[in-house]
Formats: C-alpha cells, sequence, structure tokens
C-alpha cells in the first residue's frame, strides 16, 4: 500500500513537470513570426427595422420632447476573424468606418478583448445604429459640399438608403478598418475593407 | 485510510496552490490597469474634426501604453462615439463611473459645459477638446481641464494679428474704423463661446462691429448671411463653425465679391479648409494651437508613426491637426496621471492638485507651448501664434503676447469666459 502511494505522487509530480515542460516548448510569438489574423467582412444584416420617417423639431408630440427625430436603423456586421498562428492571439480593439455608397456616415467598433484559438477563425459581431437625423447632420459636416456638387438632396438619399435597404439595393462599405492583435507582448494591426454585397 | 488521506491532502494542496497562482495573476493584471473614459464625436454636428480626434486619442493612448503605462500601469481606454449629442454624453458619463475611471477625455462644449457641474461634484477630471474660455477659472470648474490656450484667447489674439498686421495696409487705414462682425451658429456652445471675448476685444481695438450671422454647423448655402456682410461692407469676418461649414461660408463670400478678411476658430482651421476653400482660403488667419499634422516638431514623428501603425487603412493626407490636438490632451493627462500615482494616490483630486496644478511650463513638444497650470488659474499660456492660408499652406503670422500686452487684464479681467 506504501508503495502505491509513492507510485501515485511519483505520476502526480511527473505529471506536473510534463505540463510545465509543454507549456515551456510551445510555439511562443515574437514580431517576426507573428502573423496578422485576416479579417473579412462575411455579411451585413438588418437587424432591426422601422422603415422611413422623419419629423422636425416644430411638430408637436404626443408625449415626451419635440425635437428632429428619425427611424433608426439597426445594422449588424459580421465578421471572420481568422488567427493562422500556433498559438492565441487576442483581439484587443476593432474600428471601421461605414460608407453607404461613396458616404461616410458612421464609425463603429468593439473594444471587448476576445482570443483567437491557434489556427482558427472566430466570429465578431459590430451592431451599428443610424439615425435619419443623425444621418442627416454626419451628411451635412462631412459630404456637404460633395452633396452639393452631385445636386443631391441629403433626405432624398437618406430616404432612398432607408427604404432599400432591406434588399440591399446599394453598396455598403467597410472601411478604413483596423484591428489590434496582441499575444504575449507582440502586437499586429489588421486593415481591412469590404463592399456588401460583394458585387 | 491513511494513504487516501495523503493523496487527498497532496491534490487539494496541488489544486490550492494552482488556483492562489491563478487568483495572484488575476488580481495583479487587475491592479496593472487604470480606466480612462473618452468620448468622441464619429457621427454627429462635428464629425468632420471630430474623427480624427477619436482615432488620435486611441493611437496617443496606445503609445503611453507603449512606453511604460502611468508608472507601469496600463490604461484601459473606454472610447464612445455620442454623436454630439448631450444626453448620451451624460449617460456615457455614468457608465465611465460604473466602470471605475479616473479620468474622461471630453469632446465638445455642449457636453463638456452640461456636465462640468457633476465632474466638480465628482472631482472627475475632464480634460476635453472644448477650449471655451468658461471651463478655465478654477474656482467654478475645477475639474476641466486641457492642453491648449482658449477660445476666447485664441479669438483675442486672432483679431489683434489682424488689426495689428493686416489693418494698416487696408487703403482706408487712418481714415475710419475697421467693420467687424460673426459668422457662427447660435445654438451652438462650441461656436458662441468666444463670442463675448471677441466683441470685448474688438471694441477694446476700436472696430465698428456688425450684426451676427447665423450660420448652421452643416450650412452649405450660406449666400444670404453673406450677402449681408457685403451690405454692411465687412473688413473681417470671424467664423465660429467647423471646417465644412467655414469652407462653404468663405466660398460663398468669395463668389459674392464680400471683400472681407477671414479669422477662424481653430476647429474651421485645419488641412481641409483650403482643400474645400481652395483660392477663398487664401489669407484667412487663426490661431492653431499645436502643430499641423506631420509638421517638423519634436514629438511629431511618433504622432505619425502611430496613426500609420494602428489605422493603416487610413492615408497620411487625410489625417488632420486634430490627431496632434488629441494627442496633447492625452499627455498632460498622462503626466498629471504619473505625478499622482508618484506621489501615492491616483484619484481625481490627487490627478488635479498633484499633477496638473504642479505643471509649470511643462513641455508637451507638438508645437504646443509649455503648459501651465495653477490652483487659480487654467488658462495653460498667454502667448498665442496665430497663422495664415498662403499658398495652400499655413504659415506663422505673429506670436500674439496677450499677457504681456494687456496684463492687468489678463490677470484679472479675461479668465473664465
Amino acid at each position: 500500500m506504501h508503495k502505491r502511494l509513492i507510485i501515485s505522487v511519483c505520476l502526480s509530480l511527473l505529471l506536473i513537470m510534463s505540463l510545465v515542460a509543454c507549456a515551456g516548448f510551445g510555439a511562443k510569438p515574437d514580431q517576426q513570426s507573428f502573423k496578422t489574423p485576416v479579417v473579412t467582412l462575411n455579411r451585413v444584416e438588418v437587424a432591426h427595422y422601422w422603415g422611413y420617417w422623419f419629423y422636425g423639431a416644430k411638430v408637436e408630440v404626443t408625449r415626451g420632447k419635440a425635437g428632429n427625430n428619425g427611424a433608426p436603423l439597426d445594422l449588424n456586421f459580421v465578421f471572420d476573424i481568422e488567427n493562422p498562428n500556433p498559438y492565441p492571439v487576442a483581439l484587443e480593439n476593432f474600428n471601421f468606418t461605414v460608407a453607404f455608397e461613396d458616404f461616410e456616415l458612421n464609425s463603429v467598433g468593439s473594444q471587448e478583448v476576445m482570443w483567437i484559438p491557434a489556427g482558427k477563425t472566430n466570429q465578431l459581431r459590430v451592431s451599428a445604429m443610424f439615425d435619419v437625423w443623425q444621418s442627416f447632420m454626419s451628411l451635412g459636416v462631412a459630404s456637404g459640399l460633395k452633396l452639393q456638387e452631385k445636386k443631391i438632396a441629403a433626405h432624398d438619399l437618406l430616404e432612398k438608403w432607408w427604404t432599400t435597404i432591406p434588399d440591399f439595393a446599394f453598396p455598403v462599405y467597410v472601411k478604413e478598418g483596423s484591428a489590434v492583435f496582441k499575444a504575449d507582448g507582440v502586437t499586429g494591426v489588421a486593415a481591412f475593407g469590404a463592399k456588401y454585397p460583394a458585387k | 485510510m491513511n494513504q487516501k488521506k495523503v493523496l487527498s491532502g497532496f491534490y487539494v494542496l496541488l489544486l490550492s496552490v494552482m488556483l492562489v497562482a491563478g487568483g495572484v495573476s488575476s488580481a495583479s493584471a487587475a491592479a496593472g490597469t487604470i480606466n480612462v473614459g473618452a468620448l468622441n464625436d464619429m457621427t454627429g454636428a462635428t464629425s468632420d474634426v471630430g474623427k480624427d480626434y477619436a482615432l488620435g486619442i486611441a493611437e496617443a493612448i496606445h503609445y503611453v501604453n507603449d512606453t511604460g503605462g502611468i508608472n507601469g500601469k496600463m490604461i484601459k481606454l473606454h472610447q464612445f462615439d455620442y454623436g454630439y449629442r448631450v444626453p448620451e454624453a451624460l449617460t456615457k458619463y455614468k457608465l465611465f463611473q460604473r466602470l471605475g475611471c479616473v479620468a474622461v477625455l471630453g469632446w465638445g462644449t455642449g457636453d463638456t459645459e452640461a456636465l462640468s457641474p457633476t465632474v466638480t461634484k465628482d472631482k472627475m477630471p475632464y480634460i476635453s477638446a472644448s477650449y471655451s474660455g468658461h471651463l478655465t477659472d478654477p474656482k467654478k470648474t475645477p475639474y476641466n481641464l486641457f492642453f491648449a490656450t482658449d477660445y476666447s484667447t485664441n479669438a483675442r489674439a486672432s483679431i489683434t494679428a489682424w488689426f495689428d498686421k493686416k489693418w494698416p495696409k487696408h487703403k482706408d487705414f487712418g481714415k475710419r474704423k475697421p467693420r467687424f462682425a460673426c459668422s457662427y451658429m447660435f445654438a451652438s456652445p462650441y461656436a458662441s463661446a468666444p463670442i463675448k471675448a471677441i466683441k470685448d476685444q474688438a471694441t477694446i481695438l476700436g472696430f465698428d462691429i456688425g450684426a451676427d450671422q447665423d450660420v448652421s454647423l452643416f450650412a452649405i448655402d450660406t449666400k444670404s448671411q453673406m450677402l449681408a456682410m457685403k451690405e454692411f461692407k465687412a473688413d473681417l469676418i470671424w467664423h465660429g463653425n467647423t471646417t465644412m461649414s467655414v469652407s462653404a461660408t468663405i466660398r460663398d463670400a468669395y463668389s459674392l465679391g464680400v471683400g472681407a478678411d477671414h479669422i477662424v476658430n481653430l476647429w474651421g482651421l485645419d488641412e481641409n479648409l483650403p482643400k474645400l476653400a481652395a483660392k477663398a482660403a487664401e489669407g484667412t488667419m487663426g490661431a492653431a494651437v499645436c502643430a499641423f499634422f506631420g509638421e517638423k516638431v519634436p514629438g511629431m514623428d511618433k504622432v505619425v508613426e502611430y496613426a500609420k501603425k494602428y489605422n493603416p487603412g487610413i492615408p497620411a493626407d487625410k489625417r488632420l491637426i486634430r490627431t496632434v490636438q488629441a494627442w496633447g490632451d492625452v499627455l498632460i493627462l498622462r503626466e498629471a496621471m504619473i505625478r499622482a500615482d508618484k506621489a501615492g494616490k491616483l484619484d481625481g483630486e490627487s490627478i488635479l492638485k498633484l499633477g496638473f496644478e504642479t505643471m509649470n511650463n511643462f513641455d508637451i513638444g507638438l508645437g504646443a507651448p509649455p503648459v501651465t497650470f495653477t490652483a487659480t488659474d487654467h488658462r495653460v499660456a498667454g502667448i498665442v501664434p496665430v497663422y495664415e492660408v498662403k499658398d495652400g499652406k499655413f504659415v506663422l503670422v505673429e506670436k500674439v503676447d496677450l499677457k504681456g500686452r494687456w496684463p492687468e487684464k489678463w490677470a484679472t479681467d479675461w479668465i473664465g469666459w
């Protein structure tokens, strides 16, 4: 019986030493061999849909405060993130700009830390909320002169986008994307962009 | 039984060691993190300048963490777009409190002034991109801070520089008073913040002051307002909006032959102004609180390096002085936190009193004036560089020494508005 005890303890110690040794000899990240994970847009979804409406601040409301209020548009952007490294990598920051046609409307992202196992692909869903008034202002300050040159009224454009988004009748662009990855002190940044629908 | 007990004891001990080791590791990781909130406008009425500033905030925080953090502690940045909506800013501020943030990097005058009583009560340092003069008197707003000269100081300096350099060359110099008027969005807290100060300065310098013109922050047609300026025969117009609206206004003034010179508040004065307003922007003047993106000044190499590294999808020619301004605010916060932490306390009051208010001519580089905060004055400097657009580039016109030229007014009258 005493012998069995000695054998059990020895086996346990051997197991611990093996685990420690495995940890020591496993692939370790370094800046030279680090491969930046690949970010690809899988799809864009209309998460929730309220149609199109807008009323200005002069309209009397039934309850609450009057204001420039319009329909929200709630989109989800689903990305595939592939880790080609033989060790796990943490996604620490993820951001990109959304453009409808060639008008930039919103900048969104995710700051939650997500670990991607070695050699695997994770999916990340980023939600982006647009509303008519906010988008009107964004168009005005960022693309006002472009609208003027193209002789397009901002509200006409917004109405077209809001009413045809269920069919994705216009291209939605992901632009200026940046994803920051870290692994044991090594940092890599992936640039990404996409068009949806792709064709 | 005895052997089983020994074995059980061994495994329990092993498990305890592993758990304790894991716990210690997690605890030390938690102890090594400092939470900082950031409110930015990437989609709202000031997104033409706000997006670049937001990018700069995140990049500068990466730089701080890569270079040792706050005495070894890393900053966790919680950054949100609030779309220039004050109620959303108030809501996000409550989130920052729940997250245990020790400071907030804020944005506009609307959110900053709306939150000012709250951050004072909470002793939460609020380092904003609103450089409103209303936020410079520590008796009223002790926890509002920024690295730059304030809008009122900048406005006084800009009108003074025009009066010094341009007016003497005018054909009517010595024959009559120069005529001055303001163009800005009346309802915008940012745009209207320095109105009282610039009119005060215009009175001191002896201008005739015309009626203000209300121009929206997202205006693309400002002809009626510029026709009113033409009727007044303005010699000088001050523009208080952001770049897109200012560009449209200056273009309309040019096409209508208004004939006035232009001075612009700093959020309307950036690398996009000559691009958008083209010839109409020539001669436009204004105060810049730091160097433009990519200029050869100390520290700019890091700003450019981190912009490329962390946002490789954005071409360098799209980046603006707004990125540099963001670095300015992050760098003073870093210094304040390092000083407070060394003194043994990293809470809001210590960051203010043992950090910010111990800075005396602290040089952040980036072409910004050295920063001084005292317990009685949060205006960082009294000398303001004023630039002019020449051949599409910004060139220095004059460094206006307001503090030296009007020392009594500077010391007692001009603080806090």
